[in-house]
């Protein structure tokens, strides 16, 4: 049976894709930020797939340390249940902030949980992944295109905006599958970004502000999660791996020109540094 | 330039940590919180070419302040700038709260503040320019029912700070007092400041703003900051009207935002 990880998979879009892929028949770990979160969500699938070999962890992904803990706990799993595979990874879990608030690294959050987490959750998980030539699925999204990475201050702490953190981030999710791409590719494993187009979930009403006040408009208008769901499991169920980058509703999209070998490079090299690892140093 | 921050695990703290850090000087972090202390000096290290060093204190524990100087002393540390940032709250009329939490409110915003000034004070770089800052609150400017045991020990940092800068004038040294409105550091406090209303929204501040404005202030040799014109406005009418007047404003609109987040633990709305 093929596992597949999913964080975020307690609300909206992650626990949509869970649900979804336990019903295509996956092992399925979900990750949430908390345990009550985690047991609903897991209670909420069993509820609809009865019998599904689902399993949840609860971590901080903000957090670093946190992420490193629940990598630690991951491996763990996957080498006592699923040989050492990871068939895919989703790093689905994401937040939207009206104000700059940080992490315990004084990590700017938006940036933190939706690009670091996963680019560290990858890197942890990279063993499990090249042994049976994994994919990685970000949840991106159309906000990307616009936008552009602020080198000089990449957390923005001097100007923040919160829209701009928010879309840098998710432009971050696009160049880190494309320097995955071209690191890994070789080596078996595919990176992927899924649009998920505006999707009715609480992603801006668990902030307060100016995104839950704007979230209050847009949220109707928005699709139901198990929509994007699709395009995930269509990305994890493909015999061959497909060929694109970025994907809605089951087909490929052009993305952002912003996102090139080069700056892919840069931002790898950069989230390195601010995650304290080297890539280079794992081996299947 | 050589900074200690009290209280660099915390929202602002972090925040001025980070702009410290951006701006290249070297830091010697403090905070009851030995884990996240260790969290925020990794962070920064991973990100700026500075030195951070860390070490856990209660600083209302004399013996731990006492530790802490005698690793000052052992390694030959001098400051060029104190950031007293460490304080806390407890939200809730006098008397619904309990009694010993209210003098941790004195002994950690005011006794702890003082006891560690007076320490660094002693302990600067010699001939070199020293600031250091206090961070009281915009509640420093009014009587504040319901959030009375904050306001007033606040007040007396602002006074405190204002007669130190007096004394230290001859001495090539600056203090800052710095008087924000709400801040959002965490959820709780979001919570406090949406239960407040458009008034919560007016009267908050961005964190990050905060941090780089108050740090030019102090080195530019200014007094007071207040962050935000609304908030300035405010203080000016906190002196010009009647105290009892502006005890009764400020009870009618706190006891009807206390309401709707007293059940948040935690909230540190100003
Ligand atoms: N909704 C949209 O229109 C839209 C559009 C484009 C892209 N996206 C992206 O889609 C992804 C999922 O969002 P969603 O709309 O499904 O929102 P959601 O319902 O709020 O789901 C977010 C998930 O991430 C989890 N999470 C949040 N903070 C976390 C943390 N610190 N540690 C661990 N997990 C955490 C949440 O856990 P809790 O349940 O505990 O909060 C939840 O499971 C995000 O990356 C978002 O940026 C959404």
């Amino acid at each position: 049976m093929q596992t597949v990880i999913v964080t975020g998979a307690t609300s909206g879009i992650g626990l949509e894709t869970a649900r979804l892929l336990a019903q295509h028949g996956m092992r399925i770990i979900g990750v949430g930020r908390t345990e009550a979160h985690c047991a609903q969500a897991k209670q909420s699938i069993l509820s609809s797939v009865p019998d599904a070999p689902i399993h949840f962890y609860a971590a901080d992904l903000m957090q670093r340390r946190e992420v490193l803990r629940l990598g630690a706990l991951l491996a763990h799993d996957l080498e006592g249940n699923s040989d050492g595979r990871l068939f895919a990874l989703i790093n689905n879990a994401g937040c939207a902030r009206s104000w700059y608030r940080t992490t315990e690294d004084g990590y700017e959050q938006q940036f933190a949980l939706n690009h670091l987490a996963g680019f560290l959750l990858t890197y942890t998980l990279l063993p499990f992944l090249l042994h049976a030539g994994g994919r990685v699925i970000m949840t991106g999204s159309q906000s990307h295109k616009g936008a552009k990475v602020y080198w000089q201050d990449v957390m923005l702490s001097r100007n923040y905006h919160p829209l701009r953190a928010y879309k840098q981030s998710k432009l971050c999710n696009l160049l880190f599958a494309q320097a995955l791409n071209d690191r890994y590719a070789a080596h078996g494993i595919r990176a992927y970004v899924v649009d998920p187009g505006l999707v009715n979930t609480d992603i801006g009403t668990k902030e307060q502000g100016i995104v839950r006040f704007a979230w209050r408009f847009r949220k109707p208008f928005g699709v139901p999660p198990a929509i994007p769901a699709q395009t995930f499991d269509f990305l994890c169920r493909a015999q061959e791996h497909p060929p694109g980058l970025y994907y809605a509703l089951c087909r490929e999209k052009p993305y952002s020109s912003a996102v090139g070998k080069e700056q892919a490079e840069r931002l790898f090299i950069l989230s390195e540094q601010l995650c304290g690892i080297t890539y280079g140093e794992v081996r299947a | 330039m050589n900074v200690m921050i009290m209280g660099a695990a915390g929202g602002l703290g972090r925040a001025m940590a980070v702009e410290c850090a951006r701006r290249g000087y070297h830091l010697f972090l403090t905070d009851l919180d030995e884990q996240a202390l260790l969290c925020i000096k990794a962070g920064l290290e991973r990100r700026f070419r500075t030195t951070v060093v860390a070490k856990a204190c209660d600083l209302t524990d004399g013996g731990s302040v006492d530790a802490m100087l005698c690793f000052l002393d052992r390694n030959g540390l001098k400051f060029d700038m104190l950031l007293n940032i460490a304080g806390t709250d407890f939200e809730g009329s006098f008397l619904s709260r309990e009694r010993e939490k209210i003098v941790q409110i004195i002994a950690l915003n005011d006794a702890a503040t003082l006891r560690i000034t007076h320490a660094i004070l002693h302990r600067r770089r010699q001939g070199r320019r020293f600031v250091t800052l206090f961070v009281s609150s915009l509640a420093s400017m009014f009587p504040m029912p319901l959030k009375a045991t904050y306001a007033a020990p606040k007040r007396f940092l602002l006074d405190f700070a204002t007669a130190l800068r007096q004394e230290l004038k001859g001495q090539n040294a600056n203090v800052l007092v710095l008087c924000p409105g709400g801040m959002v550091t965490n959820d709780a406090s979001a919570a406090a400041i949406a239960a407040q209303g458009i008034w919560g929204t007016l009267t908050t501040n961005p964190l990050e703003v905060v941090a780089r404005k108050a740090l030019d202030h102090a080195l530019h040799g200014k007094r007071c900051y207040i962050p935000g014109v609304l908030n300035r406005m405010l203080s000016v009418l906190g002196k010009i009207l009647p105290p009892p007047w502006v005890a009764a404003a400020v009870y009618w609109r706190w006891h009807r935002a206390q309401r709707k987040w007293l059940n948040v633990p935690n909230a540190h709305a100003r």
